[in-house]
């Protein structure tokens, strides 16, 4: 079976080092590349400006006590997908970013794979 | 009249006219005692002027019951002292003890109409009220024998003059009563108004001048000199807010504005900082006779402390929320971890379990301090207990972590505990785990930790990198921005930890 989303570059920012390992696993599963993970927010907007190479993001909403909303900022100017995750529930988000892709804690490895493919807009195999 | 008679001649004259006057008078000092009476009054009331001078006058009439009349007249009196304008009675039902015919003291029904007068010096400071009394009791006993109408009874006095002193008294009875039921219903209204828990004001005109105000919105506004001031003068801190413009939007429009949860910046202590609350209010229009709008009353509740709660009560489940959430994602992350290193269900539930325990543990310990921190030794025991109080030593000074330190910490030495007791030390009899932590640099403090192995089976490297090593690798990197060597000396496992103790509160 051949994996839409194969061979892609992933940033995951996430504070939680069990939970980006869990996400570390999950997109190994899917055939995607892990850049990062990062565990805070200004390391994240360095390897974003810095030319680090990468096709989409999952980006933990609070990372160590920040908001990562600098970050989505910054990927948004670039192009560069991205899908938020977060334990907040629907309203934890400001009304600026409502209706980002999103999902919530704890995720199934189907919920960041379908969050991913729609973000990136890869058609699924 | 010593005090009247005091000062010249014509002083006098005026006492000696004042005595001679067969219509009664009285003289009381502001705090209502006698400072004299005419001779006509004494006749009336056959008191002795030695008896009343300086005696307080609720007090003079003693066993007299008096009830509501009492309080008529001291009614009055204040009325004087307030206003400085004279104030009539125009009957009073004031019994008072008389001597009757055989020299026996006993209590008398009397009606009286009476005036009170303010007596001012020079600089216009009120020192007298002056009563003038008039004795009504024929009159008002006359009335009360032509009231029982239809009867064939005669009035002892021609029928006109009885109809007419009749209706004229009774006529001034009434207005009488309803002046002092309007009165006291005013008093009342004042008096809710003053003590109602929400602040109200009064404002007059088009500039919004503070005519009246109660407890509650002085409180408010810091207990500030307000009345006559109009607002833009009183409170120059709304200027900006919004509020001046509601209020002339008021005045303009006549329809009321109403605020809910308003924030207000407001000077509540005198050259203190403004202090942000929140209002429910009201501002209504106030109407004249011809309907234009002469006024706003504002009516409102200070709900700053509701808010807060509200905000706060958010916050906190907003946050639990997150802390579950994020448990549950790592408790998702062990159970995968887990799982992908042990292929018979048994060994898995057994090491998944293991783990759930561990977190559990340090999330006790975190919950006794109320989730502020955890001591480093506590988590150590509670993590290296179950393999015997002596095998494991613990050598270092007292370190309180912060909850995500101390949830990191917890997994990590969990990890190695159990690596010790399958490979390492602990598997052995003889075995022992010597833990020794230090922190250096008071400044920006880092904290060492020391996991030494000894007196083990021979140690070997092992062939991959399991989930325990990986666990710790990415919980000291990743969570703790620290750094960790793991080492496989044959005579021991050796592990060596550094992290920034003071990096913030991570989530």
């Amino acid at each position: 079976m051949t994996l839409p989303l194969s061979g892609r570059k992933i940033l995951v920012v996430e504070d939680e080092s069990l939970v980006a390992m869990l996400l570390e696993t999950i997109l190994e599963d899917m055939g995607c590349e892990t850049v990062g993970p990062i565990s805070n927010v200004d390391e994240a907007l360095t390897t974003v400006s810095d030319g680090t190479a990468f096709d989409g993001a999952l980006l933990d909403v609070n990372v160590a006590g920040r908001e990562v909303f600098p970050v989505a900022e910054a990927l948004k100017a670039k192009g560069i997908p991205f899908v938020f995750s977060t334990g907040y529930g629907e309203g934890g988000l400001p009304p600026e970013w409502r209706g980002q892709a999103t999902i919530q804690k704890p995720f199934t490895e189907s919920t960041v794979c379908d969050a991913l493919i729609k973000a990136l807009g890869v058609s699924p195999a | 009249m010593k005090e009247l008679a005091k000062s010249g001649d014509l002083a006098v004259d005026l006492a000696s006219a004042f005595d001679a006057s067969p219509n009664p008078y009285m003289l009381l000092t502001p705090d209502l005692r006698y400072a004299g009476m005419n001779r006509a009054y004494l006749d009336v009331t056959k008191q002795t002027r030695e008896a009343l001078l300086g005696r307080h006058i609720m007090e003079a009439y003693d066993g007299a019951d008096l009830g509501e009349n009492a309080n008529q007249l001291r009614d009055s009196f204040e009325r004087v002292l307030l206003t400085g304008e004279p104030h009539h009675i125009a009957v009073l039902h004031y019994p008072i003890p008389m001597p009757d015919e055989k020299g026996e003291w006993r209590t008398v029904d009397k009606y009286w109409s009476c005036t009170h007068s303010p007596v001012t010096d020079d600089d216009g400071v009120l020192r007298y009220i002056l009563q003038h009394t008039s004795d009504i009791t024929e009159l008002q006993l006359l009335r009360r024998q032509t009231r029982p109408a239809g009867t064939a009874e005669i009035p002892p006095m021609s029928a006109l003059d009885a109809i007419v002193s009749g209706r004229l008294l009774q006529r001034a009875e009434d207005i009488q009563a309803s002046n002092r039921r309007l009165e006291s219903e005013r008093n009342r209204l004042v008096e809710m108004f003053m003590q109602a828990p929400g602040f109200m004001t009064v404002l007059s005109g088009p500039d919004h001048v503070f005519q009246m105000h109660n407890a509650a919105y002085g409180q408010l506004i810091g207990h500030r000199d307000i009345v006559g001031k109009p607002i833009r003068e009183a409170m120059p801190e709304l200027e900006g807010q919004g509020y001046f413009e509601f209020l002339d939007g008021v005045m303009a429009t006549g329809e009321p504005y109403e605020g809910r949860q308003n924030r207000v910046r407001l000077q509540q202590t005198p050259d203190g900082p403004l202090t942000d609350v929140y209002l429910n209010f009201i501002y209504q229009p106030i109407r004249g006779e011809t309907g234009a709008v002469v006024g706003i009353f504002v009516q409102g509740h200070d709900v700053t402390n509701d808010m807060v709660a509200a905000e706060r009560q958010k916050l906190m489940i907003d946050e639990l929320n997150h802390r579950v959430k994020n448990t549950l994602a790592t408790v998702q992350s062990i159970a995968m971890q887990t799982a992908r290193s042990h292929t018979d269900p048994a060994a898995f539930a057994e090491g998944f379990q293991a783990r759930l325990i561990a977190l559990s543990h340090t999330h006790d310990l975190l919950t006794r301090r109320h989730w502020e921190g955890a001591d480093l030794r506590d988590i150590l025991l509670h993590e290296t207990e179950v393999h015997g109080a002596t095998r494991v030593v613990l050598n270092g000074p007292p370190v309180i972590l912060s909850p995500a330190a101390a949830l990191s910490l917890g997994m990590i030495f969990h990890e190695l505990a159990t690596n010790a007791a399958k490979y390492g030390a602990l598997a052995s009899g003889e075995g022992r785990v010597f833990v020794d932590w230090a922190v250096a640099n008071q400044s920006d403090r880092r904290l060492a930790i020391e996991w030494r192995e000894r007196n083990g089976p021979p140690v070997a490297p092992p062939d991959r990198r399991g989930f325990g090593s990986r666990l710790i690798e990415r919980n000291v990197r990743h969570d703790l921005a620290g750094d960790v060597k793991l080492s496989y000396p044959t005579d021991g496992f050796h592990a060596e930890i550094s992290v920034p103790l003071d990096r913030g509160s991570p989530s």
